[in-house]
């Protein structure tokens, strides 16, 4: 027996024909309106304004002037041992590579940042790597590897990761961030980067001469 | 005298009667002209309505069991794999209706969604109703109250204006509720004439009708606040490792629908030390007696490190979210050089406990970046070894005699291109198996692969531990809400609507000659509620008499004056 708190306002007489006929046309339109509401909940964050998308991919982007995050300042230890400062970077653009070896995405992605790096270092861009929780041995294999020339740093506690995370916002690895002359981040790709993303970046980044 | 007959309508809530009764206008879309407004009110009746309320209740509770019954993208991945590989034809179809992830299913927020607006609809205007039942009067004194199903007769010596008086002054002291006769009466209205008092008492059953509701409406709203504001995480950590509470730091990550990788807490754990004791001897051997989780927190970058300690249920509350420790178990550390000499892999590389039990556990190294060729071994650590009968089987969960036993693999792991990998999972579709059989090897020793192609060393191990890191908003509300929810249940329980009507007709002769007063005594109370109004209707009209005799008793013998009806 339902209680007296459940029953008390709604109880009514047994269904008649036409009520029958009532809770049936109530399951239809109830249907409708469940539709209506599936609809909806398949609303999500529209549009951050700033923001473009880059060779039609909703994980390359560029922010515009204006709308570009302060990169985080931090020093850590690359994989050779050397202290480094992320300041020391500051008036160039700089190619900010999150990975791990021990991550699909970032090994299928290494080649393409080994070519991207041969063709713009020589023009001042440079890259630097944030190898996430990684060890030593593993990341000096994988830097060996895929011939990498440019120097990473260890975030084996997320430490680097978890400042950049409260400018841009990273979600896993890889991620590859461009930071222009001024120390803002200028471009993100969210997963792994192509080559066509990061050099329609890198293009849209180094062409602004105080960009 | 008693006649006890459910009245066809509740008399006493005004509340329940607009529902109850066809309310003007049309009440089903049969015929006519029936507009798109109609439309409209005619569904929001029908949502409202108590049977859709009961009917989206139950396709929730019903909805909820595919979560429990099937693997849940959530908390089980590797379960839900698990279920596509072994149900290929079956689970592409779950898939699509989302059953593998019911809680964040759009049907099930749909369901969630038409209950709270069915809750919130017929909550509201309720509140309303119940709001100015409980400010009205009851209702005059019915003419003949022996048809009431409890009431009670007797005579007494008092006039009836002072039998009526003295009757309110007990009522009264009953904390009922009174109502009596307007002064001067009016001549035209019938019902005002005579001596009467009615009397009502329990509106404290609405109020906790009331809260029983608005409770349940905010029991939802809490959840909803838990499920949109909220994030559930898990994080494995070897001993001496420090993770940071960042998206891509945490093994799994489920944010809430509002809930951005940029709002986690920007807290950092690192794992000093880990310890588990068991019980050496007796019944209970290798029952876990306890665990501790030695630990240094950070709650900003840069800020101050706190040390704390986890233990199993008493977690730490660190910047709004709240980590639990709810697993351990050991990693073997491996040092891999490749073909080269070059050392290519050296960790703690955590391996998990099967069902085996005594922590016998099961875990892979991959060293993909090792020359030549890729290197892969599938093993297993055995925390107390025992060789039984050429198997190896873990006697007791502390490791007192760790060996691991390995089988090594040269060739592609697939990890170059294509999915994601499980770190716990080699694909040896790809690989050569290089030993025929599970080397077994102790801390320390070394094993020589074939070919030349190096050399993988067990140096130690180390224990790790899985944390869950929580952050729930709606937790606290949600808490409240369920005490408030029966709180409320309970009073509208407990309590009951009744009301005690008090008529003195004078001028009555007696027997005996004297002139004397009536008294009559109704009673009713609601139906539904669990009896225990006849003993409190029998108590009422026995003082009810008695205060009359008293005060029949008390009264100055002289006055013996008729009244004048």
């Amino acid at each position: 027996m339902l209680s007296p708190v459940l029953r008390a306002p709604w109880s009514r007489a047994p269904w008649s024909r036409a009520r029958r006929r009532t809770v049936i046309l109530a399951a239809a339109v109830l249907t409708g309106v469940l539709l209506v509401v599936v609809l909806m909940t398949g609303w999500a964050g529209s549009g951050n304004s700033g923001v473009t998308a880059v060779d039609g991919n909703a994980n390359a982007v560029v922010y515009a002037a204006g709308h570009r995050p302060l990169a985080p300042e931090f020093t850590a230890t690359t994989l050779t041992g050397s202290k480094l400062s992320f300041s020391s970077y500051r008036g160039k653009v700089v190619v900010l590579n999150f990975w791990g070896s021990w991550c699909v995405p970032c090994r299928e992605e290494a080649s393409t940042l080994a070519a991207v790096s041969a063709q713009y270092q020589p023009s001042g861009v440079s890259f630097l790597g944030v190898d996430v929780r990684d060890t030593a041995a593993s990341a000096e294999a994988f830097v060996h590897s895929f011939h990498l020339t440019y120097p990473s740093v260890s975030d084996s506690s997320s430490a680097v990761t978890l400042d950049f995370t409260a400018v841009v916002p990273i979600a896993g690895t890889p991620t590859t961030l461009v930071i222009d002359r001024t120390g803002h981040v200028a471009g993100a790709v969210f997963g792994t980067a192509t080559y066509p993303e990061l050099t329609a970046i890198l293009a849209k980044v180094t062409a602004k001469a105080g960009g | 005298m008693t006649d006890v007959r459910a009245p066809e309508t509740d008399p006493f809530d005004p509340a329940t009667e607009p529902d109850d009764q066809p309310r003007p206008g049309p009440a089903s879309p049969g015929g006519g002209a029936f507009g798109l407004t109609d439309w409209l009110k005619w569904a929001w009746r029908q949502l409202t309505s108590m049977r859709i309320a009961l009917v989206l209740l139950f396709l929730l509770a019903l909805g909820s069991v595919p979560g429990s019954m099937l693997p849940q993208q959530g908390n089980n991945p590797a379960g839900v794999q698990q279920y596509f590989t072994s149900h290929p034809a079956l689970a592409p179809w779950l898939n699509h209706l989302g059953l593998f992830n019911v809680f964040g299913a759009p049907w099930f927020a749909a369901i969630y969604l038409l209950l709270f607006a069915s809750l919130v609809g017929c909550v509201v205007p309720r509140t309303f109703r119940l709001a100015g039942s409980a400010r009205t009067l009851p209702p005059r004194a019915p003419r003949h109250l022996a048809r009431l199903p409890r009431s009670a007769e007797y005579a007494t010596a008092l006039p009836a204006a002072d039998a009526v008086e003295v009757a309110a002054r007990v009522l009264s002291g009953h904390g009922f509720r009174l109502r009596r006769p307007v002064t001067p009466a009016d001549p035209a209205d019938p019902a005002e004439a005579g001596h009467w008092v009615s009397a009502e008492k329990g509106y404290l059953r609405e109020v906790g009708n009331l809260l029983f509701h608005l409770a349940l409406l905010g029991v939802l709203v809490s959840v909803a606040l838990g499920g949109l504001f909220g994030y559930k995480a898990d994080r494995l950590l070897v001993q001496g490792q420090t993770f940071a509470d960042t998206a891509s730091a945490l093994d799994e990550f489920h944010p809430g629908r509002f809930v951005t990788a940029a709002d986690l807490g920007p807290f950092t754990i690192t794992l000093n030390k880990f310890d588990a004791s068991y019980i050496s001897s007796g019944q209970q051997r290798g029952q876990p007696s306890a665990f501790d989780a030695q630990i240094s927190y950070t709650e900003q970058p840069g800020g101050p490190a706190r040390t704390g300690q986890l233990e199993v249920n008493r977690p730490l509350s660190v910047d709004g979210a709240k980590v639990y420790l709810i697993g351990h178990g050991y990693a073997p550390e491996f040092r891999v050089t490749d073909a080269r000499g070059h050392v290519v892999y050296n960790e703690a590389t955590p391996f998990v406990s099967g069902t085996s039990g005594n922590f016998l556990s099961d875990g892979v190294v991959k060293v993909p970046d090792a020359q030549p060729e890729q290197l892969g071994f599938a093993g297993v650590f055995v925390p107390t070894a025992v060789d039984v009968g050429g198997s190896l089987e873990s006697v007791f969960p502390a490791a007192d005699n760790p060996v691991v036993s390995l089988i090594a693999y040269a060739g592609n792991l697939g990890m170059n291109t294509g999915a994601p990998q499980s770190v716990y999972q080699l694909d040896t579709s790809g690989m050569q198996q290089l030993t025929a059989n599970p080397q077994v090897l102790v801390p320390g020793q070394s094993l020589k692969l074939p070919g030349g192609r190096g050399t993988i060393t067990f140096t130690g191990y180390v224990p790790w531990v899985s944390l869950a890191i929580t952050h729930d908003p709606g937790q606290l509300p949600a808490l409240i809400c369920g005490i408030a929810a029966l709180g409320g249940l309970l009073l509208s329980f407990m309590i009951r609507r009744r009301r005690v009507f008090v008529r003195a007709i004078g001028g009555i002769r007696d027997r005996a000659g004297e002139h004397g007063t009536t008294v009559q005594v109704g009673g009713l109370a609601r139906t539904d509620a669990s009896g225990g109004f006849e003993a409190e209707f029998a108590v009422l009209a026995a003082e009810l008499r008695s205060a009359h005799e008293q005060a029949a008793a008390h009264q100055p013998a002289a006055h013996h004056q008729p009244e004048g009806e």
